[in-house]
């Protein structure tokens, strides 16, 4: 630490550029993971949420709401089978609504989901009632919508369907598909799903999936159990989301880049400052500096410029959370936050060996500095 | 008591087909207390045989005991161990950290042997004080004549309150003045320490501060009795 912070403090304009370019880094790492969070948030924050273990589908839909129709009548055969605690189904649409009788039409695209009122895939509301078996014009919505100008007591009507529900209550952080969800009970969502006539495929009383309870659910089991099915983990469930792995693939490819350059960049920088001073360290060694200790000036200057240049990136980080518009897709964690900054430190740190090698090559006869 | 001993030191470097013998035969023993020089013609094996005292190189025959320890025992990290205790290196360019100033030129070598304790720190202001540099503790490098400077690396190299001290042409690149200056401060620290020093230089006006004189040709060395004071 000794030589380190003096150097530092010595050299204060070349530092701080490289300290600049790590402050960028960081900054983008952490700007890249509240993106991807908020945007997977956005994408399932509903199946996120939901108490459930494992999620059963139609063989062949690979994980999809979208893809898979099963009937009704198996959450009561799933909830016999060992280790299900509880099963309830779930389905999920598409649509527009608007409030009706309203001067101005704003029309807003929402996820119609339909459960079974007082299970546990129905989230609390903040505000309002829940919803109630016996009133199947009652919805609960997602705040956002509040934003919009919807309120508790709107009407709302659902575009392409003569049906008309109510808001009775608010739900917080309930978002599927990337849209605000209103959740309604089973049957209303299936007269407005399958309003066409035939478009059930003749299954009696469809759902999309069915979530169950149970930690040592065996999944292999259930399949071969109930022929037409396949049951995931909750997380494989997520997966399916529609453009959830893409989307974060590609974040997440964008960060691993991000972290290579920065150990390049890091890497790079203090190596060349170290061929730059190959001399100074052959004297020190020649006096009888160990590689130990000049290794140790290395990293511990690495150590204190990237950690300044990351709680630097951080702070600039929450600033920018600030003005970031409502609608972006973003949300920090602070979990992931500490994950990337430690992460970054690592990287780094790593980046900065390539330097200690190249000083313990360094040869102290260079002190001398004219041998024949 | 000697401090250090050549006993038939001999180095042989391989230039492409050739081999080169730098040193040949090298014998002496340095007591302490004693100042030594050892003058030569460039290409003469001054060099090495200063990096071979200074254990920054092994003898290819011979032995150099250091303390009564021989050199050729130790690993490559007991050497590094070595130089920090018990040698001092006075190099031609002061050759100091830039970014340190005067007084934590000398700390840093402190830090490399563990904690660094206050006696430590008096220490370093008592030497510097005896070297002149009072006044200059705070200054970095660079605000420093050349003469100060190579002062400063005086005091490095005696810092650890090594056995022997090595000064590889420490005048080379101070005017005579200053030269004079350096020369009879490594001299007067040498005697009220009690170290042993060998300073390798061709700058004969510097002689008569030593107790002896060697002359080095084609990687001999010998006495060279014309210098007697």
């Amino acid at each position: 630490m000794f030589l380190a912070i003096r150097e530092l403090k010595h050299g204060k304009l070349r530092f701080s550029m490289i300290g600049l370019i790590t402050v960028l880094i960081a900054w983008l790492v952490f700007i890249l993971s509240g993106l991807g969070n908020g945007l997977s948030t956005l994408s399932a924050a509903t199946f996120k949420n939901m108490n459930a273990h494992y999620v059963t589908f139609e063989e062949g839909s690979r994980a999809s709401m979208s893809r898979s129709l099963l009937s009704e009548s198996l959450v009561k055969e799933l909830e016999n089978q060992t280790n299900v605690t509880a099963a309830s189904a779930m389905g999920a649409t598409m649509g527009t609504v608007f409030k009706s009788a309203s001067a101005d039409k704003v029309k807003v695209d929402v996820a119609i989901l339909g459960i079974t009122p007082g299970s546990f895939l129905e989230p609390s509301v903040i505000e309002g009632k829940p919803l109630q078996a016996d009133k199947p014009l009652e919805v609960i919505v997602n705040d956002t919508l509040k934003k919009k100008g919807f309120k508790i007591g709107d009407t709302l009507e659902i575009e392409g369907s003569l049906e008309k529900v109510k808001i009775v209550g608010f739900v917080t952080n309930e978002t599927y598909n990337h849209l605000p969800a209103i959740f309604t009970t089973l049957d209303k969502w299936r007269s407005i799903q399958f309003a066409a006539p035939g478009s059930d495929k003749g299954i009696e009383k469809p759902v999309n999936a069915i979530m169950l309870q149970g930690e040592n659910i065996d999944p292999e089991k259930l399949n071969k159990h109930f022929k037409n099915t396949e049951t995931v983990t909750k997380a494989a469930a997520i997966q399916g989301m529609p453009g959830y792995k893409e989307e974060n693939g590609t974040i997440m490819m964008m960060l691993a880049f991000l972290l290579a350059i920065s150990a390049f960049v890091i890497g790079v920088f203090f190596y060349v400052l170290t061929l730059q001073k190959s001399n100074q360290f052959g004297i020190l060694k020649a006096i009888g500096a160990s590689n130990r200790f000049l290794g140790k000036a290395i990293v511990s200057q690495v150590f204190l410029l990237s950690s300044i240049s990351i709680v630097v990136g951080i702070l600039l980080t929450y600033g920018t959370a600030l003005i970031l518009p409502d609608e972006m897709p973003f949300s920090l964690d602070t979990k992931l936050v500490v994950v990337y900054a430690l992460l970054l430190l690592v990287v780094s740190i790593l980046s900065s060996l390539i330097s200690v090698r190249k000083i313990t090559k360094i040869d102290p006869l260079q002190a001398i500095g004219r041998m024949e | 008591m000697s401090v250090i001993q050549f006993k038939n030191v001999s180095k042989l470097y391989q230039q492409g087909e050739n081999q080169v013998l730098a040193l040949d035969n090298v014998s002496l023993t340095v007591e302490q207390g004693e100042f030594i020089a050892v003058i030569g013609p460039s290409g003469s094996g001054k060099s090495t045989f200063l990096a071979i005292a200074g254990a920054l190189l092994h003898a290819t025959k011979g032995e150099v005991i250091i303390n009564g320890k021989s050199l050729n025992e130790l690993k490559p990290k007991d050497l590094a161990q070595l130089r920090l205790k018990e040698i001092g290196f006075i190099l031609q360019n002061s050759n100091l950290v830039p970014y340190l100033n005067v007084l934590e030129q000398l700390l840093v070598v402190k830090r490399m042997s563990g904690k660094l304790v206050k006696e430590d720190k008096e220490f370093a202001k008592e030497l510097l004080q005896s070297l002149g540099l009072a006044a200059k503790m705070e200054k970095l490098p660079e605000q420093l004549s050349g003469g100060e400077r190579q002062r400063v690396a005086i005091a490095r190299a005696f810092i650890n309150n090594p056995s022997i001290i090595l000064a590889d042409e420490p005048t080379a690149s101070l005017d005579s003045k200053n030269a004079h200056e350096v020369v009879q401060l490594i001299a007067k620290e040498t005697k009220t320490r009690n170290k042993a020093a060998i300073m390798v230089t061709h700058d004969e006006r510097m002689l008569e501060y030593c107790d002896k004189v060697y002359k080095m040709e084609d990687g001999k060395l010998k006495r060279d009795d014309s210098f007697s004071f």
